[in-house]
């Protein structure tokens, strides 16, 4: 397994095959962005290609201007987090489709991704979103994914408060396995439940304090806050890959400003 | 020979039958499907009879009427795209091959309650067994029949212990989350089996508290109860499965699972050599593109019927099945790959269109190609592999 690993920086991104013939193809194969060694090896056939580390985005040639979700200018990868049953593939679902179905969700075994294009201040991003199994034992078989990952969302359920205390079991592991400079976010989801909920929203909030890290509650049934999670990730995603010392972004800052409370949610 | 002409199909030729919403990645337009199934449209013939039932002969070519035509034999239900007139044409063909299988069958076991190992038999197994069969032919040919006979009362002796509460919680999660686009898994359903799911899953964490639950567990389970509708026979086949005819997929270290993975990444090294260079040209691991083929023993991956099919094998040869299915899927889409995979993504994308359609579809000439197309395999073959790939494995996460 371990033979591969090498290789695998340099893959993160790019479309899916209906879409590659968009920026993903299409122009030189440079990549920006140091080179941190992972991946400098061999040349790189897809012309999107992360080079370094969780900065190291792209700029394909910038055939973009269309309005179609197939171009992007940059792009990077999303991985979601937390126990089993937390709602990890109903978030991804709510953002991708816009949609949620109760009792249509079955457990996912393993792990899977989708890609969904955000417009963040006229730049096309690409976020590669992995779902992943949220039982502790497929950890061994996920937690080879975090490297390449560039923002990390960690769910916790506010109905169900062993999910809550295992976040720091899931801190312990991205410290482990994840980039350093990774991006990082706590949520609290199924936040439009009253009546079972366990965690109050000031827990989250002290324990993301105590993580140094940005935290929302969201709720995928009725959309609270769910765009905007993704979309404070691709900001400050975009924000870190332009380097101009100019263009500052808070994460925090922004996601105080943006964030809705479970009580005024709209979907 | 006209007995079961009116029977209606047994699905899986079907398009992407009994994938869930989710899997086929259209999330909307599953509640309208659901609609449909409620309002009881185009009300027709399929479905499956009362608890039981499933087990005496007569009950295959279903009799009842009690499902709408959106829902095929086994409770799944049809996704709203499905399409009618491609699956009526391959029932047509496939009806024929089940009718001339049946009437061999019944011959070849007249009244018996086991199978004997044998060419024939194997030669019988691999051409499918009749539903009506499924439950006797499983349970005679792994061994799992006789472990329930040896160990009577067992099953509600561990049932009836007392329960790790964690455990419990474990497999409650899952409970809504298993098959909830099959109607046999709705509570509101008069013969739902989600009781019957959570008793085998319990029973089994219990039994097997090395393993306790993992996901993945929940489906084998789901389909082991929609075929025998009997949890003690779920419950040995289950044991069975995953106590000996599987290496430790589901261990909380998951090495069988992980060892399969690379074993299968040898043998594709080896004969499918393209898709191997792809693969690696990218940096794939196989744990991302196969883990849940082994996992859920293809529920999920492949349409219901096919599933049943490779089932029939695994439970009388063993899991070098496993290897031969994904070997001839992989082989027959490694023209297709060559050429499109790009990236990383792509090559995911590739591994997920190659479950669907009519190659995977039409179960029958796919069950055939099993056997011929990867060549020949043997335990032997696999268990060298399977030691080499678990050495190296242990060495690296030492």
């Amino acid at each position: 397994m371990s033979r591969k690993k090498g290789i695998k920086g340099k893959t993160a991104t790019s479309s899916t095959s209906s879409i590659s013939s968009g920026s993903g193809r299409s122009g030189s194969p440079a990549t920006s962005g140091r080179s941190a060694g992972k991946g400098s090896g061999k040349a790189a056939r897809s012309a999107v290609s992360i080079t370094g580390q969780s900065n190291g985005v792209v700029h394909p040639s910038r055939p973009s201007l269309s309005c179609g979700s197939d171009f992007y200018d940059i792009a990077f990868k999303v991985m979601l987090v937390g126990d089993s049953g937390v709602g990890k593939t109903c978030l991804l679902v709510r953002f991708k489709d816009g949609a949620f179905l109760a009792g249509s969700f079955i457990s996912t075994v393993g792990i899977d991704f989708r890609n969904k294009v955000l417009d963040v201040d006229e730049v096309m991003v690409k976020l590669q979103i992995w779902d992943t199994a949220g039982q502790e034992r497929f950890r061994s078989v996920t937690h080879a994914y975090y490297r390449d990952a560039h923002a990390l969302l960690l769910l916790y359920d506010v109905t169900n408060k062993a999910s809550f205390d295992n976040t720091r079991a899931w801190l312990a592991e991205i410290h482990e396995y994840a980039q350093q400079d990774v991006v990082l976010m706590l949520l609290g989801n199924k936040a439009d439940t009253t009546h079972e909920r366990v965690v109050k929203k000031e827990d989250g909030e002290r324990l993301a304090k105590e993580f140094g890290v940005p935290f929302m509650e969201t709720s995928a049934r009725s959309g609270l806050n769910v765009e905007l999670a993704f979309t404070a990730l691709a900001k400050e995603l975009r924000h870190r890959s332009t380097k101009d010392p100019n263009d500052k972004f808070k994460l925090h800052d922004y996601v105080n400003q943006e964030v809705k409370g479970a009580s005024c949610c709209r979907s | 020979m006209d007995r079961r002409r009116d029977a209606p199909a047994p699905d899986g030729t079907g398009s992407s039958l009994s994938r869930s919403p989710r899997q086929r990645g259209s999330s909307s337009g599953h509640g309208g499907a659901k609609d449909r199934v409620e309002r009881g449209e185009r009300p027709c013939s399929p479905p499956l009879k009362g608890k039981a039932d499933a087990l005496s002969v007569s009950s295959f070519p279903f009799s009842g009427s009690d499902y709408p035509v959106t829902v095929d034999p086994y409770g799944f239900e049809r996704p709203e795209d499905f399409d009618f007139e491609t699956y009526e044409q391959l029932m047509s063909e496939y009806l024929a091959v089940l009718t001339r299988r049946a009437i061999k069958w019944s011959k070849l076991l007249k009244g018996k309650n086991k199978v004997d190992k044998n060419n024939k038999m194997k030669r019988y197994v691999r051409k499918g067994v009749p539903n009506e069969h499924r439950t006797l032919v499983w349970m005679s040919a792994s061994g799992a029949q006789q472990q329930l006979d040896r160990n009577p009362g067992y099953y509600q002796s561990v049932l009836g212990a007392q329960h790790d509460p964690k455990l419990v919680d474990t497999i409650r999660t899952d409970l809504n989350r298993t098959f909830p686009e099959n109607v046999l898994f709705r509570k509101s359903s008069s013969t739902c089996l989600q009781k019957e799911l959570y008793n085998v899953l319990v029973a089994f964490g219990h039994h097997s508290p090395s393993v306790g639950y993992c996901q993945g567990m929940n489906f084998i389970a789901g389909l082991l109860l929609i075929i025998t509708r009997d949890e003690e026979k779920s419950f040995w086949l289950m044991e069975t499965l995953l106590g000996r005819i599987l290496p430790d997929y589901y261990s909380p270290s998951m090495l069988g699972l992980k060892t399969d993975q690379e074993v299968l990444g040898e043998l594709v090294r080896e004969r499918v050599p393209g898709v191997s260079g792809v693969m690696a040209e990218h940096g794939v691991m196989w744990s991302l593109v196969v883990s849940r083929w082994f996992i859920c023993l293809y529920i999920d991956v492949l349409p219901v019927e096919t599933v049943l099919r490779i089932w029939d094998c695994l439970f009388y040869e063993g899991s070098k099945i496993l290897f031969r299915v994904a070997l001839t899927i992989i082989h027959q889409h490694q023209a297709a790959m060559e050429e499109e995979a790009r990236s990383l993504p792509d090559v995911c994308q590739s591994f997920k269109r190659m479950t669907l359609g009519p190659f995977v579809e039409d179960c029958h000439p796919f069950m055939q190609k099993i056997f011929t197309e990867p060549g020949s395999l043997s335990m032997a073959t696999i268990a060298k592999l399977r030691a080499t790939c678990r050495a190296r494995i242990l060495a690296e996460g030492s």
